[in-house]
């Protein structure tokens, strides 16, 4: 016990506020893991993948902290665990946190052509996360294809500063000035939940479905809405379609993230997102697809508006100041956490969530074929992302069944749009 | 690619059933590709653990079965049976904690401990496990701790709480000398010595990082 082996100071740092809930809630059964893939042309080589990794883990430090439980909360602690690339060997989406376990949250698989971004969502969301992964792929091309771009290497944007990149973005843009009392009372009407007979060992099963980005925007336009409120619609329609007829009193609901970082000033590459509800009854609401379109659209534009995302960002600090919840010992929080987290899955049947459009330097364009996101899931849920024209629409689902995907991707190829099927099962 | 003509969507991989319909699919242009890979099932990985609770069962069957054949004085199919239920708590200790190694090691010098007295107490108490193993156990895994730490460069927050609920075990024979429990006392002596030391010198030269550790896991 020398000064000299006084190692590097062990950081920590609070969880932000909806990463909370992800360490209680998470189980073998719903991991609360996405992964992000990047699809190339040529086969993967592992050791460029590795300094790639290295390289990008310079500017993502959140990347190397582990999570660990306190007396009163849950919290990151920085780490020396020096992460691998590994071969794909587990089914999509597998559990990474484990309680107790002092592992990194994340995991980068390779299998021929596809590099995938495993993380644990209480280390960031989707869109955080595709940073890093814009990263690791920039890192990873510049060493691959070094000759064939020479003099043209492009140089790398990296958008933020570390700490903003580290930042709490939900403390920052509180305004604690609005009132709990303009908070709208949330219905409180349990949603259709999707029943199905489970794959075994609470298995994953991804349905991909590529496709143009062009083809299907001129479909959405042709129902005057853009695409995420268009594939809402088309979600909400296909579960109802394969909906037991007796079962339709219930309304079908959706859960949408919204990113948080196109209403505040924020670059975080933590979590910073928020959800909504978009439900629709098909028991008293026409059952024509375009009225549900009609509807969706206006259930957005009433949603986002500024100051709903304002109250939104409020309600979910009221919890996280409420002196009484703080002082609570993390064992008797997990169990509210967890019975909360119960009744607000009663609320909703599925979800649908856009990551966006993902971006490369042009001179990569050629070399990474598609991108495409998906998410542990409990009811068959849908992420999508782009790059260039190419979309990939992901279901994500534990069920053996595949109706609901199978109406959902026959309705776009019986409107004339040419789809592409993955599957990995 | 393949093609799905009831469904009418491409199909990437080398499937004769369309993942969504089920129908056989045609052949489009000859080339398919593997997307993801195959996972085995899990089971496979279990067939261990199975062969070794299996072999368990069957040399207890077999020891009590053979005592009962031909009787001797010992008791020694209940002494193997507590062997085989020491080695699985040990083992499921092992399985379930094997990120906290600081933490295995209290918990194993714990249940050393537990079992100890209640074999002890079983075959007649003659007071060894007071005497020996209690004191033993809490020294050496302290011993093993510092060891541990160091080679698998463990930093302070990792094993600081175990090293403090070892050194706080390891004082507990003062009760059995107290109370005049033990016959041999030296090594509970050498126990509490050996304690209280540890606890001080973690005390004035890793204090602050104690505090650090405590503020960080209290913080609310
Ligand atoms: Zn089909």
């Amino acid at each position: 016990m020398k000064a000299k082996d006084k190692k590097q100071k062990v950081e920590w740092k609070k969880l932000d506020n909806a990463s909370k809930i992800f360490p209680a809630t998470s189980n073998n059964k719903d991991t609360k893991v996405y992964r992000l893939a990047a699809e190339l042309y040529s086969d993967v080589d592992p050791e460029s993948l590795q300094k790639a990794l290295d390289l990008t883990l310079r500017s993502f430090p959140m990347y190397r902290f582990v999570l660990r439980r306190g007396f009163f909360w849950y919290y990151f602690e920085s780490s020396d665990i020096y992460p691998k690339v590994e071969l794909e060997s587990t089914s999509p989406c597998s559990p990474i946190y484990i309680r107790g376990g002092k592992n990194l949250l994340f995991r980068i698989f390779y299998y021929k052509k596809r590099i995938s971004l495993e993380a644990f969502h209480a280390l960031s969301d989707g869109v955080g996360a595709i940073w890093f992964l814009e990263t690791l792929i920039f890192h990873y091309m510049k060493i691959v294809h070094k000759e064939e771009l020479g003099e043209e290497i492009p140089s790398f944007e990296y958008g933020a500063s570390i700490s903003q990149k580290m930042a709490d973005s939900f403390w920052k843009n509180y305004t604690p000035k609005i009132q709990s009392a303009h908070l709208k009372k949330e219905e409180n009407k349990s949603a259709y939940k999707i029943r199905g007979k489970k794959l075994d060992e609470n298995r994953m099963r991804v349905i991909e479905g590529a496709l143009s980005v062009e083809a299907l925007l001129k479909l959405s336009r042709e129902y005057g809405a853009n695409i995420t409120v268009f594939l809402t619609a088309l979600l909400l329609y296909s579960i109802y379609l394969d909906m037991p007829k007796n079962k339709n009193k219930k309304p079908i609901v959706l859960s949408v993230p919204i990113n948080l970082r196109s209403y505040f000033n924020s670059s975080t590459a933590r979590n910073f997102f928020t959800t909504m509800n978009v439900g629709y009854d098909f028991q008293s609401s026409s059952h024509e697809f375009k009225d549900i379109v009609g509807l969706v659209s206006k259930k957005f534009k009433e949603e986002l508006t500024e100051e709903n995302i304002q109250l939104k960002l409020a309600k979910y600090m009221k919890l996280e100041n409420n002196p009484v919840a703080r002082i609570a010992p993390l064992t008797i929080k997990d169990i509210f956490m967890k019975i909360g987290n119960r009744f607000n899955d009663k609320k909703i049947s599925s979800s649908i969530s856009n990551i966006g459009k993902i971006k490369t330097a042009k001179e990569f364009e050629d070399y990474i074929k598609q991108f495409s996101v998906c998410i542990s899931a409990r009811a068959p849920k849908l992420t999508f992302c782009s790059y260039g024209d190419r979309l990939v629409l992901s279901f994500t689902s534990p069920f053996v069944e595949t109706d609901i995907q199978r109406e959902f991707f026959q309705f776009l190829s019986k409107k004339g749009i040419e789809i592409e099927i993955t599957s990995n099962i | 690619m393949k093609y799905c003509g009831h469904c009418k969507v491409y199909i990437r991989e080398d499937h004769d059933r369309c993942v969504l319909c089920e129908n056989i699919l045609e052949e489009f242009d000859g080339k398919t590709e593997e997307v993801f890979p195959e996972v085995p099932p899990f089971y496979e990985s279990r067939l261990g653990i199975k062969i070794m609770m299996f072999i368990s069962i069957v040399a207890l069957v077999v020891s009590f079965g053979f005592n009962m054949i031909f009787p001797s004085e010992i008791n020694w199919p209940i002494l193997f049976m507590f062997a085989v239920i020491s080695i699985w708590i040990g083992l499921i200790i092992i399985i379930q904690k094997r990120y906290h190694i600081p933490k295995k090691i209290v918990w194993q010098v714990f249940i050393v401990s537990v079992l100890a007295v209640f074999w002890d107490y079983k075959i007649g108490w003659r007071g060894w496990s007071l005497d020996y193993i209690i004191p033993i156990a809490s020294v050496s895994a302290m011993i093993i701790m510092y060891v541990t730490a160091k080679i698998m460069n463990l930093s302070v927050s990792d094993y600081v709480t175990y090293i403090l609920l070892d050194g706080v075990f390891g004082i507990i024979p003062i009760v059995f000398i107290v109370l005049d429990l033990v016959k041999v006392i030296y090594p509970s002596i050498i126990s509490i010595g050996f304690s209280i030391i540890s606890l001080s010198a973690i005390f004035i030269f890793r204090g602050e990082e104690i505090k650090a550790e405590i503020t960080k896991r209290m913080h609310i």
